[in-house]
């Protein structure tokens, strides 16, 4: 429709609409509702229909009601957008709230506290006073939120008026249920919304709202309410705290039968309710986990994938808590083939969680069977699973049983991703390095492809060099192929491993070592050069020094800790039967605008200070407690860390930088003259390194070339000194993260 | 902020209430339907919330005060030439202490009916253990009674029940007390209990998958039969299997049902439909793998759906109904179905 026949059209409706306003002959209400249809159905499509505002008024004088309630719409529509029309309606409106009908009386009473116009407020005083005074308990409904509306226009005179007031009295008294849950969610949303206008009085109120005659007599009669009223009820007891135990009995002997609702939304608000109550008893909250269990695990399979998702989320957070309870529940949480890869993701974690001595068998083996799935997110996930349960239990033959069986899949990202989970396993138990060497000796290199496996892979040589007679030989291969290697990481990996083997077997290695130092000093990636050039640096100071600080005795890891510190899964449980529980963050985290700009930088942090390629190399299973650090790392391999660290964010080390300035020309030249003269440094350096120089085959030039090229890079400091400040400031998250690499 | 933190759980159910409702008011939900009918769409959502907040969602009031504008009611228009979309009283029960149920109902015929309806749900691991076998049931109640009528019904086996949930108008208390529902029930169709029997350890059929490679071809046998007699027939068996993606022609035949191969979604169904007697139903056929493949590496899953009409196979049964309460005598039914849910056979 183009605008010249709309606007025609609309004359047409405007001349209709004035014909009929006062005419009274039979049939006339049909025409007048057609009308009425054709009016909001343009409305709906978002045409302009305002200007035929008091043509629809003047027809409003009626007793249809459904051209009353279209009637309604239209006016609550435009009214907010034109003030001076919405005085038009006031007249009618305040008529029709004295009308014989309840019904009438109280749509008209909505509509008025729908027009939310500020300088109309006077007119809706005395209506929303008469209504809360009704006989009718659809008015008094009416007008309970009505007075929330009146709040959000005119804070003031709602309590100036003491509307809060007469609430709290309707509250307590009101022989209709639905009216006093509009009180209970009208006065708690004024409440909290006071808090900013007047904290004393707003605590007060509150606290009253939360006391014992308050949430006994809306406990009393929570049957009356209708569901969702009831999950309104629930959440406010679920804040009250009772002054003994006999009363929280009372109360959840109250409630035990909310457990059986029909409405999934009850069920959980009543099992938020159950669990706060006996937080501080331990051996009741006990008992109320195994109480709620049934109901939860009859909503997880049955309904929508959504919802399955919703409770799984619950019952995710809860068995996180108490992993015993739900030890024999295991199959509830078997993957099923049609649900969708976000609920299975989430159902493997749970396997995970509860799996211990008693069901490991039955979930491992329900896990390897994920594991050929046509899926492949979900078979990698399986197997990473298995892994994060062997991390857990000592059963070697068992696992390693399940590694050849992955490995004999003949799957690249299967066997990818068992090499990573070998990886792990011989960081937690060095003593099953015999067999699962022997696991890793099958998988020929060539077939590794992917960055993660392969650094596995290689850590896994250098580290075992003993077990593994040509392990020498397979990384000689890869280090031949130095160019083609894509991945940053794998190719720090490689130094680190080089230089692992040259002290345990130097004769085969030492080739190699040479080899590999030059190409990672020439590497044109920031930290594999400066890795390269660590080592080489470490290697001149004696080779004792150089294994003190890359390959110190390690001490296995005991536990692969959380992701999420305990305080903010409290805070996540504190919010039970929200969406903080599907998000897995608290609600501050998604809700205030100020927190979450720099939280979507922590998140990140894992990352972030790293550069994506060490981060990549680290299962969220492996981010571990700062506390943990001692563990496995001596002191001097975390300044190493930290050096690497440093590298990902293209910050150099104060220590390098001062080894660098000494020898080579201020960093902003790069002129031919400056090459020249780093070369004579650094070739009158080589002299003093003895016979290493030859040993490692290095030429003076190579070493200088990526020295420039780092030199070059300061010039553009990357990164603010704000920005700086921050990243520093998570360094020691990074630092758990980079100790993996090694 | 407050509201946002209120209940994720409760949005996203009385959204999935909103639609329950609008559907049953307009034989449907699309579209069309919703241009159509938007002025009952209007003063539905007028009723089923305010400010935000949800109000009144039990369809049997909302019909009191919007009546559904179906085709009864837009004929009742046109011969009385009143408006019929809307009864001009309030209903009582909005206020009433039974608020699922309207005062002053009538009908000349009195009947109730209840259908005990169960999916089971099964998983088959690939070694053929069952690995997980439950039943998900429900009790859907059609109830055309006059009065306020008091109905109790009890059952022979609640003991099985692993968890139960009820319908608003279920009296908890005689549930604890001796295993009984007692209700005063809304008029019209309602979802009176959902119930879980779980560990069951018998499944009706059985699915037998054998796969075999050799050169890039992967001959498939699957042998479908009955495991265990439930007393009643197990009809409409279908069998349906997703090709994994390295395969990449297949041609599978039944020496009963039918076999249809669905090349867009790569899913085959085999309709098998009831169990003859004489032969046991079998599918064959090779599955050719794409060029470079030896053997196949990923194992299809199989979906399994029957149907068993008269038998709850959780073994729940009822052994009476009462209607205490009315004068009158009412026709009193109860039939069951059991269907296949989640019945997945992994190979």
């Amino acid at each position: 429709m183009n605008a010249d026949s709309r606007k025609g059209e609309l004359a047409d409706l405007k001349a209709q609409l004035r014909q009929l306003a006062g005419s009274r002959q039979p049939g006339v209400e049909d025409i007048k509702r057609e009308l009425y249809k054709k009016v909001i159905s343009y409305m709906t499509i978002g045409i302009d229909v305002s200007s035929l505002f008091s043509e629809m008024v003047m027809c409003s004088a009626t007793s249809d009601l459904v051209l009353k309630k279209m009637c309604y719409l239209y006016v609550g529509n435009y009214a907010r957008g034109h003030p001076d029309l919405a005085l038009l309606t006031i007249n009618f409106l305040q008529k029709d709230c004295h009308d014989d009908d309840p019904m009438i009386r109280g749509l008209a009473l909505r509509s008025l506290c729908s027009l939310r116009v500020k300088n109309l407020v006077e007119y809706l005083i005395g209506p929303l006073r008469s209504g809360l005074k009704d006989a009718n308990g659809y008015v008094r409904t009416v007008a309970a939120m009505g007075v929330l509306k009146l709040y959000h226009i005119a804070p003031s005179q709602c309590t100036d008026n003491e509307f809060p007031a007469m609430l709290r009295a309707l509250l307590l008294n009101d022989p209709d249920a639905q009216v006093v849950a509009n009180c209970l969610c009208a006065l708690q949303e004024i409440y909290t919304a006071e808090v900013n206008v007047s904290p004393e009085t707003a605590a007060r109120d509150r606290e009253h709202l939360l006391s014992k005659p308050v949430i006994y007599s809306l406990l009393n009669r929570i049957k009356d309410f209708t569901e969702w009223a009831q999950c309104l009820v629930l959440d406010m007891v679920s804040k009250y705290v009772p002054s003994d135990s006999d009363e929280s009995f009372d109360m959840m002997n109250i409630l035990e039968d909310r457990l059986q609702h029909t409405n999934s939304a009850v069920v959980l608000a009543a099992i938020k309710v159950f669990l706060h109550l006996t937080i501080s008893m331990a051996d009741i909250h006990q008992q109320v986990y195994e109480r709620i269990k049934a109901p939860l695990l009859t909503l997880v399979n049955s309904g929508s994938a959504e919802q399955t998702y919703a409770v799984l989320s619950h019952l995710h957070l809860l068995v996180l808590r108490a992993p015993v309870l739900f030890s024999n529940d295991y199959k509830h949480f078997y993957c099923r083939y049609s649900d969708p890869t976000y609920v299975k993701k989430l159902k493997l974690e749970m396997l995970t969680a509860v799996a211990n001595e008693t069901n490991t068998y039955e979930i491992v083996t329900e896990l390897s069977e994920y594991a050929a799935n046509v899926d492949v997110a979900i078979a990698r996930e399986s197997i990473r699973a298995v892994g994060k349960i062997a991390l857990q239990q000592y059963d070697v033959n068992a696992i390693v049983d399940r590694l050849l069986q992955f490995l004999e899949m003949e799957k690249d990202y299967v066997t990818a991703e068992t090499l990573v989970l070998v990886k792990d396993l011989l960081r937690k138990y060095p003593q099953w390095s015999h067999d699962c060497i022997a696991v890793v000796g099958s998988v020929s290199s060539k077939t590794v492809t992917e960055p993660k496996a392969k650094s596995a892979l290689v850590w896994m040589l250098g580290e075992y060099a003993y077990d593994m007679p040509d392990a020498p030989y397979i990384l000689e291969g890869f280090i031949e192929n130095w160019i083609e290697e894509d991945s940053a990481q794998v190719r720090l990996e490689l130094l680190t491993a080089v230089t692992k083997i040259f002290f345990k077997r130097p004769p085969e290695s030492i080739k190699m070592l040479g080899a590999a130092l030059s190409a990672g000093l020439a590497d044109a990636h920031q930290d594999v050069h400066d890795r390269a050039l660590l080592y080489y640096r470490l290697l001149q100071q004696g080779v004792e020094v150089a294994e003190r600080v890359v390959n110190p005795a390690k001490q296995a890891v005991s536990v692969f800790a959380d992701t999420q510190s305990s305080e903010i899964k409290d805070r996540i449980f504190d919010e039970f039967n929200s969406l903080s529980v599907v998000y897995q963050q608290p609600s501050y985290m998604f809700l205030d605008k100020e927190v979450r700009g720099p939280i979507e930088l922590t998140e990140d942090s894992g990352i972030l200070p790293l550069g994506p390629t060490i981060a990549d190399d680290v299962l969220p299973s492996q981010l571990v407690d700062a506390t943990d650090n001692d563990l496995l790392l001596s002191a001097s391999d975390k300044e190493e860390s930290v050096a690497a660290v440093s590298n990902g964010s293209h910050y150099s080390g104060p220590d390098l930088a001062g080894f660098e300035s000494s020898s080579a020309p201020p960093r902003s030249t790069s002129s031919p003259s400056s090459t020249s003269q780093v070369t004579s440094t650094s070739a009158a350096a080589a002299t003093s390194l003895l016979d290493f120089e030859d040993l490692l085959g290095l030429n003076t030039y190579e070493v200088s070339t990526p020295a420039l090229f780092s030199l070059k890079l300061k010039t553009k400091p990357s990164l603010v000194a704000q920005a700086f400040q921050r990243k520093w400031g998570q360094l020691a998250v990074a630092l758990t993260l980079v100790r993996f690499v090694y | 902020m407050q509201r946002f933190l209120m209940g994720q759980p409760l949005m996203r159910k009385f959204l999935g209430r909103v639609a329950d409702v609008l559907t049953e008011y307009l034989g449907g939900l699309s579209e069309d339907l919703v241009k159509d009918n938007f002025v009952t769409i209007y003063q539905l959502l007028d009723e089923m919330m305010d400010n935000g907040f949800p109000l009144t969602t039990e369809p049997s009031v909302l019909k009191e005060m919007i009546l559904p504008a179906n085709l009864v009611s837009r004929v009742l228009s046109v011969v009385t030439g009143s408006s019929a979309t809307l009864s001009s009283t309030l209903p009582s029960a909005t206020s009433s202490s039974v608020p699922w149920r309207a005062s002053g109902i009538k009908h000349s015929k009195n009947e109730i009916y209840f259908d005990l309806v169960e999916e089971m749900d099964a998983t088959i691991n690939k070694d053929g253990f069952l690995a997980r076998c439950e039943v998900y049931g429900e009790v859907l109640a059609t109830s055309r009674l006059s009065g306020m009528p008091d109905v109790s019904v009890s059952f022979t086996n609640p003991s099985i029940l692993n968890d139960v949930s009820f319908h608003p108008c279920v009296r908890s208390q005689s549930w604890d007390s001796n295993q009984k529902l007692s209700f005063v029930p809304p008029d019209g169709s309602f979802k009176l209990m959902s119930y879980r029997v779980k560990s069951l350890k018998n499944t009706p059929i059985y699915v037998r998958p054998q796969f075999s490679s050799d050169g890039g071809v992967v001959t498939v046998t699957v042998m479908v039969g009955i495991r265990a007699n439930v007393g009643k027939p197990v009809d409409n068996i279908t069998l349906q299997l997703m090709l994994p993606p390295s395969v990449a022609s297949s041609d599978l035949t039944a020496n009963h049902g039918s076999v249809l191969p669905n090349h867009s979604t790569r899913v085959t169904t085999w309709s098998i439909g009831r169990i003859p007697k004489d032969k046991a139903p079998c599918l064959n056929g090779k599955l050719q793998l794409e060029s470079g493949l030896e053997r196949l590496r990923e194992y299809p899953t199989f979906l399994v759906g029957f149907k068993v009409m008269g038998v709850a196979l959780s073994g729940l049964r009822s052994d009476r109904v009462d209607i205490n309460r009315v004068e009158y005598s009412a026709i009193k039914g109860f039939r069951a179905v059991t269907r296949a849910g989640n019945y997945e056979i992994r190979s």
